[in-house]
């Protein structure tokens, strides 16, 4: 199941003013994964996404999609789009229409999809952000956190196979970040690929299958975040490590080593769990 | 944002925007119709006794809106009211009001005056997305209405971000002497341009994204009782046109 299905080969791109926003970056995203994407601002990951949905085309190297270099051409960005979902940052250069449900109908209508179709589709995608409530609002009455649900319902009823989210967890209060997080794990769980750039780096521990993490255009790691996030060069490359993996290491220094006794906490739930279980045994007699 | 307010609130929100508009038409013909100012008045005030009475408009908050084009309608009459009349020379200037005309400007305002209660009740009652794609279903070019779809988002967008800035501004004192307010409009103007400019990028680029190459589509809403809503409409239209031609 974990075969490439997005993939980046030697790709280089320079935007008109002359900075280098990728330079010879090769990376690839697994089908079926949640795969977050790290790096300090301006190491290349919006850069990076825009060449995944076609819209920017590198100046060296290729994408491919399932194997297949991308098709530039009208019909062949159709295709592609249609099958790679982009949500951006900021909610507001993304929502053209003022009312919900024109604005995520807006991409199956771009589609050519019947009407009946795409009515179908809008509300599905509604359905699956929780926002059929307020469909009928108009967007600029809405909080930031629902609008950033109506893009990601835009990108949803598009129904693609890959959802690319650029900082989706930005500007967002605990609460929304959770039910953020439960929208995304439906849609995994539904088989959605979905690909994150964030900076949370504790977010991406306890939730990315695998994380990549790009440097000044370049990939610096790709692997599984247990392993990757652990790295010397990686954690000085993003200025810290993720809370949870360093208070496991903290506390195997003072003798209590949960990844000896085959623990692998990723987040606090795991890690109180972990640490429950642990003296729960050091007590039995 | 007033008119916002109504047109997502009233009680005729769920009504079809082709029935409300296709009144509002209506209204707009009787009022050309009318052959008097007293029936042009009396077809201002079924409008607005519709938009008032019908949609659930609170009178304050209709007054409010009207208030700038009630303004201007009656700066309008008064300059048609009063004529500069130049005598032998140049400084010889003297005002006197054309009392002859009186009859003729009386209709003319009276009829503005219908026409305006028959644009506030379209406003006040149908969001502009509503109005936009009925205009859209009456074959109005594409691009004019892009460009309305666009200028309506960017609005509210453009007015966080003016008010943003402004606070941002005050609380460094930027708006403390005339000097420095000057200065910082300048700078906000300034700052504005450029993001109009990228926030149109912005928007090319999600456009891009989600498959758009060319014209704006979206989908149209529904309404329950279309029909039925659009005769009601018609009926009591052609009722509005028969009052302004049978009236004197």
């Amino acid at each position: 199941m974990n075969d490439a299905i997005l993939k980046l080969e030697d790709v280089s791109y320079r935007y008109s003013d002359g900075t280098r926003a990728l330079d010879n970056c090769s990376l690839t995203v697994r089908r079926g994964t949640r795969t977050a994407v790290l790096g300090v601002n301006g190491a290349g990951k919006t850069t990076m996404f825009l060449h995944l949905n076609g819209i920017l085309r590198p100046t060296a190297g290729q994408v491919l999609c399932e194997g297949i270099p991308l098709d530039y051409s009208r019909s062949g960005m159709r295709t592609l789009r249609s099958r790679v979902g982009m949500v951006f940052q900021n909610p507001d250069s993304q929502l053209f229409s003022a009312s919900v449900r024109e604005d995520v109908s807006f991409g199956p209508m771009n589609l050519g999809l019947e009407e009946a179709v795409v009515r179908t589709r809008v509300e599905e995608a509604l359905l699956a952000v929780g926002m059929t409530d307020s469909a009928d609002k108009p967007v600029h009455n809405l909080s930031y956190g629902q609008k950033k649900r109506v893009c990601i319902a835009g990108v949803l009823a598009m129904q693609p196979e890959i959802v690319i989210l650029d900082e989706p967890m930005a500007g967002l209060d605990v609460d929304m970040q959770e039910e953020l997080t439960d929208i995304l794990e439906r849609l995994h769980a539904a088989g959605m690929t979905i690909v994150i750039a964030t900076h949370d780096l504790d977010f991406a521990y306890g939730w990315a299958d695998e994380v990549i993490v790009m440097q000044n255009g370049r990939l610096l790691a790709h692997g599984v975040p247990a392993t990757i996030l652990l790295q010397e060069d990686v954690q000085g490359n993003l200025g810290a490590a993720p809370l949870v993996a360093e208070i496991t290491r903290l506390l195997s220094l003072i003798g209590i080593d949960l990844r000896d006794k085959g623990y692998l906490p990723r987040c606090k739930s795991e890690l109180l769990n972990a640490l429950n279980e642990h003296t729960r045994e050091e007590n039995r007699p | 944002m007033l008119t916002e307010q109504s047109a997502y609130t009233n009680r005729w929100r769920r009504v079809s925007p082709l029935a409300k508009g296709l009144f509002s038409l209506c209204g707009m013909i009787a009022a050309f119709a009318a052959g008097s100012p007293r029936t042009a008045l009396l077809i201002a005030f079924i409008l607005g006794a519709a938009a008032v009475f019908g949609a659930g408009i609170p009178p304050l908050r209709y007054l409010r809106v009207a208030a700038p084009a009630l303004f201007f309608l009656s700066a309008s009459s008064l300059s048609l009211f009063i004529s500069l009349d130049f005598g032998r020379s140049i400084v010889d200037i003297s005002l006197h009001p054309a009392l002859s005309e009186f009859p003729r400007i009386a209709q003319v305002c009276c009829r503005s005056l219908a026409c305006l209660t028959s644009l506030l009740f379209l406003a006040l009652t149908t969001p502009l997305s509503d109005i936009i794609s009925l205009l859209r279903r009456c074959k109005v070019p594409d691009t004019l209405l892009d460009l309305m779809t666009l200028c309506y988002r960017t609005l509210f967008v453009l007015s966080e971000a003016v008010h943003e800035t402004i606070t941002a501004q005050s609380a460094r004192l930027g708006y403390a002497t005339i000097t420095l307010s000057l200065r910082s409009l300048g700078g906000l103007v300034a700052n504005l341009t450029v993001q109009v400019w990228q926030r149109s990028q912005a928007l090319h680029l999600a456009a891009l994204a989600r498959n758009n190459d060319g014209a704006l589509r979206f989908l149209e809403n529904s309404y329950a009782n279309a029909s039925k809503n659009i005769s009601i409409a018609a009926t009591a239209g052609a009722v509005v046109i028969a009052l302004a031609v049978m009236l004197p």
